[in-house]
């Protein structure tokens, strides 16, 4: 039974060392013993028996440890021993190790916040069965980047469910928010309406009842009428995860609902971010807007389409065959005046992989994240080469434990073991604090990341995947600050190392922590670079002159829902009585309406020419904006030539054009009293609509968008038709924020009484909302900068204080020969500066990549401004003479007696 | 002088297997075994023996017992395994054939 033998001793050997490694004592001493014995009959006196026993015996400790060496478990053993060894080392010097656990903590706490976000925006797969296979269907009209990524309409995609050979389970989704009613509370919710197979081809499996099957989504709803399925965190936190909210009858929007199920609870749509609470089936939308041909007109584009790859099919198969089917799809739905625009010539059909879903803030903010994870890298190296440093000055210090070590027999390999789990020790403390840091950060970070879309929500809290990563960052990291003090402890000469003291040796690692010092200076450099030109842009963005006035204007979306419900309701007459009511409060010098509001990042266009025979003259596609009366005063925007819009219906045919756009469409001649025709196509017969109107004034030119791109021509047109009246924006412009609240009220509750109050929007916020990209990357990177800029501070005020207290002796014998104080403080001040002067050369060099890799994201600011890079160099030499001040004092205050007479 | 360090990685485990195989002993008395039986050729190290020792224990050939030795101190007996049995005569065998190859190269060179 060798197996019985073994697995006996292998337990022994586990359980019972303690008693196995007296017994190895007992039994060697035996032979010893035996050898004294034999020697002493031999003749040898007793002293000269032991002796020579002793002698033939060897090293007892060597001869201990290798047949240790022999026992099953020795390695876990020794890896105990080891750990041991360094909690001891570790508790020995407190301040040391808290050091290097709040500088890996740093370090490793922001690449870890970084990459939660990262993961959570472009990495992490769906939920879903198989989500490899997923693929999203976007058309792309080429037109700028905007154009990108646009959904499509029900027809096209039961057309291409029709032809498709490569994909099958084609879905569509779009988000909507509801309002839901339950037993007399009610809430808004965001939601989606999704296609009735969408589930099914998820291959989703409900947490309760059911999901949406294609017999829910028809024309006034399935077998259970409207049925919707939850989320389940929605289940869970107003139903409390009870079975019985199956078959509940609730309201969603006025809509009678059965709610059929729930969705599984690690699914949260398809759409990062966007977190749907309540699923409806595509119909519905059409029910809740009154208008079932949007679904059967094919240039109603709303649906985010996702489709399966067929097993074995590529996505590049199917991206081929998306080619060869477009252009008979766009023949036989659209109608012939549209096909000959140059967007039908020019658009595609773009199949991506939906693996990880999809997300606009994708588009926004993969290059940031990337870049951003760049920095922390840096940023960790720097931490690195620091702890290097530092472990290296305790390394020259523990010089003589390593030769005595050495000396009792442990070996290289030994040693760099012992060094690599003293590494690890401080490793683990620093990424578990780490992660706390990206804990309370990430909260924050998403914040930054979707201010505009407040109501998002990306998932910020570390999760398995990313403490895997943090775990084997922290592992690398303790590798690679490990190693340098390791390789020098393996080549400690115990000779030197013992008849010196301790004292003078440690030479050649000085050699190696000098490496460290330009090595961080080059990094911090890049950093501080790439940050100061974020920072730069930012600044420019902020002093940039949109053409609007700023200050105390406010803005309330106007909630009519309830309004245009009650069939019959004229809004024109409401938003001007609003508007009327509005100016006459207290306190307020404008007030208007407006459809489009300024860096909120939407717009709306129209296609105008001035030509007589507009039906088939070539066009121009404008911005168009809605407007009361007073909104270029309300927003302190100019009008340079004409008239502003009156508030009533004398200027039914009246527009106002923005400067670019009077240069667009009058180039030869006075826009003002021209005639302008907007031509659109009507959806439901596919003829042209032409509307004229009349310039009655030319406004000053004002951004839109955002701050950064230049100024769109728009057109404004007043409001007077009832179909372009939903959701318009109220503004005001009052003496304070407070007097403009008070006049929205009291003029919503006397002229709308049933509308609800709106959360208040000010010109402020949306303009930093429309700079949150930029200002999180600026943030964020000058936080990264100064995180270097102090950690290379450190690693300088670190090394020059450890050469000061190395070179001790020889500056109290230079002084004590003469030398003055001066050149004493030159001297070591010196040896930094040089160090520091490598640093800035590479750095300058790290610092061109670093600006071009910003360039993307600056907004008129030179990337290669040698200001910028100069004023970084100066930053980063004065930080370091500082750092090197400090002890190069201590040196000048040594009292050269004292210096000698420690000898 | 040889030493069993310098001869074919593994004749070690053979020769203690060997002395071990009439009946239990101690490694003091191995080593002794070993010294007496090859002329005082083969001086077995204790930083060796031991070592060994152990590894055998450890893959289940030899077992160890604690018994008086001669002198009526507690020692450390090794005696051979059914396992270490069936090793000894594959090693032996082994052995033999490399011996043989080996004299058949010097005999003919």
């Amino acid at each position: 039974m060798r197996w019985l033998d073994r697995l006996r001793m292998r337990l022994q050997m586990l359980f019972r060392r303690g008693r196995e490694g007296r017994r190895l004592d007992a039994e060697l001493e035996f032979h010893l013993e035996q050898q004294i014995a034999e020697n002493r009959a031999a003749g040898m006196s007793a002293e000269e028996a032991r002796y020579a026993a002793l002698r033939s015996f060897g090293n007892p400790a060597a001869m201990r440890d290798e047949a240790r060496e022999s026992w099953s478990w020795n390695g876990l053993d020794r890896l105990g021993q080891d750990i041991r060894y360094a909690t001891r080392q570790m508790l020995r010097a407190p301040g040391f190790a808290a050091t290097a656990i709040l500088t890996l903590a740093l370090g490793i706490g922001a690449n870890t916040a970084i990459f939660t976000l990262t993961h959570a925006l472009l990495l992490s797969s769906l939920p879903v069965r198989d989500p490899g296979q997923l693929v999203r269907l976007a058309m792309d009209f080429h037109e700028n980047e905007h154009s990108r990524n646009q959904p499509l309409s029900v027809p096209f995609m039961q057309y291409i469910q029709r032809r498709t050979q490569t994909m099958t389970g084609i879905f569509g989704w779009s988000t909507y928010d509801f309002v839901l009613a339950d037993r007399g509370t009610s809430r808004g919710v965001r939601g989606a309406v999704v296609s009735g197979n969408t589930f099914e081809s998820l291959g989703l499996h409900p947490a309760a009842g059911r999901l949406l099957e294609p017999a829910d989504d028809q024309p006034g709803g399935g077998p259970d009428g409207w049925a919707a399925v939850i989320s389940y965190r929605l289940w869970m936190e107003q139903y409390h995860g009870d079975a019985s909210v199956v078959g509940r009858r609730v309201t969603v929007t006025d809509h009678g609902v059965t709610i059929v199920g729930v969705a599984p609870p690690r699914f949260e749509g398809m759409l990062v971010g966007e977190h749907p609470d309540l699923y409806l089936p595509v119909e519905f939308s059409a029910a809740l807007n009154g208008n079932e041909a949007t679904l059967h007109d094919p240039m109603a584009n709303f649906l985010t389409a996702f489709a399966r790859l067929k097993p074995g099919v590529t996505r590049a198969q199917a991206q081929a065959e998306a080619r060869v089917v477009l252009p008979p799809m766009l023949q036989s739905l659209i109608p012939p005046e549209v096909l000959r625009t140059p967007q039908a010539h020019r658009v595609t059909l773009d199949v991506d992989s939906a693996r990880t879903g999809w997300s606009t803030l994708r588009l926004e903010y993969t290059e940031p994240l990337l870049l951003l994870q760049g920095m922390v890298g840096l940023v960790l190296l720097i931490c690195c080469a620091n702890l290097s440093a530092l472990l290296l000055a305790r390394g020259s210090v523990r010089q003589q434990e390593f030769a005595i070590r050495g000396a009792l027999g442990a070996g290289r390999g030994r040693l760099m073991r012992q060094l690599f789990v003293e590494s690890l020790l401080l490793a683990m403390p620093g990424a578990l604090l780490g992660i706390l840091l990206a804990w309370l950060a990430g909260p924050w970070l998403a914040h930054g990341i979707h201010q505009q879309e407040s109501q998002s929500y990306l998932n910020t809290r570390p999760d398995a995947a990313v403490l895997a990563i943090t775990a084997g960052c922290a592992c690398l990291c303790a590798l690679l600050f490990g190693m340098a003090p390791a390789w020098a402890a393996s080549r400690t000469s115990l000779e030197a190392a013992l008849r010196s003291g301790g004292r003078r040796a440690g030479s050649s690692s000085a050699g190696a922590r000098r490496v460290f010092v330009p090595l961080q200076v080059a990094l911090s450099l890049t950093l501080v670079v790439a940050a100061a030109l974020l920072g730069a842009t930012v600044v420019r963005l902020r002093t940039e002159n949109s053409g609007f006035r700023t200050q105390n204007v406010v803005f309330w979306y106007a909630d009519f829902g309830r309004l245009i419900q009650q069939k019959g309701v004229d809004l024109v007459p409401v938003y001007r009585r609003l508007e009327q009511r509005m100016e006459e409060q207290p306190g307020v010098k404008a007030a208007s309406v407006v459809s489009i509001l300024p860096f909120y990042g939407w717009a709306h266009d129209g296609h105008f020419t001035t030509s007589g025979d507009a039906q088939h003259a070539a066009t121009e596609t404008l911005d168009i904006n809605e407007v009361g009366a007073h909104y270029f005063d309300t927003v302190g925007a100019r009008i340079l030539a004409g008239r502003d819009l009156r508030n009533d219906d004398s200027d039914r045919n009246s527009c106002i054009v923005s400067q670019r756009a009077a240069a667009l469409l009058f180039p030869n001649r006075p826009a003002l009293a021209g005639t302008l025709h907007e031509v659109e196509r009507n959806p439901e017969n596919g003829a042209m609509v032409v509307r004229n109107c009349v310039v009655v004034g030319i406004a000053q030119d004002t951004k839109y968008d955002s701050v950064e791109e230049a100024v769109q021509p728009m057109v404004y047109f007043p409001i007077t038709e009832q179909s372009r009246l939903v959701g318009l924006f109220l503004a005001i412009r009052a003496q304070s924020f407070d007097a403009a609240s008070a006049a929205y009220r009291k003029a919503l509750h006397e002229v709308a009484p049933t509308t609800p109050e709106t959360d208040p929007a000010t010109f402020g916020q949306l303009f930093s909302d429309s700079i949150a990209r930029e200002q999180l990357l600026s943030a964020l990177s000058g936080f990264f900068a100064a995180l270097a800029l102090l950690l290379s501070g450190i690693g300088i005020y670190g090394l020059v204080a450890w050469s000061v207290t190395q070179r001790t002796r020889e500056i109290g014998v230079r002084m004590a020969l003469g030398a003055s104080r001066t050149r004493v403080f030159v001297l070591v001040v010196r040896q930094i500066a040089v160090l520091l002067a490598i640093g800035i050369a590479a750095g300058g060099a790290g610092a061109f990549f670093a600006a071009r890799a910003v360039r993307s994201f600056l907004y008129e600011v030179q990337a290669d401004n040698p200001l910028v890079f100069g004023g970084a160099a100066l930053a980063l030499v004065l930080i370091g003479l500082l750092a090197a001040m400090l002890p190069a004092r201590r040196a000048v205050s040594i009292d050269p007696m004292e210096a000698l007479r420690t000898e | 002088m040889g030493k069993p360090n310098d001869l074919v990685q593994g004749t070690l485990d053979l020769l203690i297997l060997r002395t071990i195989a009439p009946e239990p002993m101690h490694g003091w008395a191995i080593a002794k075994r070993i010294q007496q039986i090859s002329r005082e050729v083969l001086q077995v190290q204790q930083g060796s023996l031991y070592p060994a020792l152990h590894r055998l224990e450890q893959q289940g050939w030899i077992r160890a017992r604690w018994a008086e030795s001669e002198t009526g101190r507690q020692a450390k007996f090794y005696s051979l395994t059914a396992a270490g049995r069936r090793q000894m005569e594959q090693e032996t065998e082994n052995w033999n054939r490399l011996s043989a190859a080996i004299d058949l190269v010097i005999e003919g060179a």
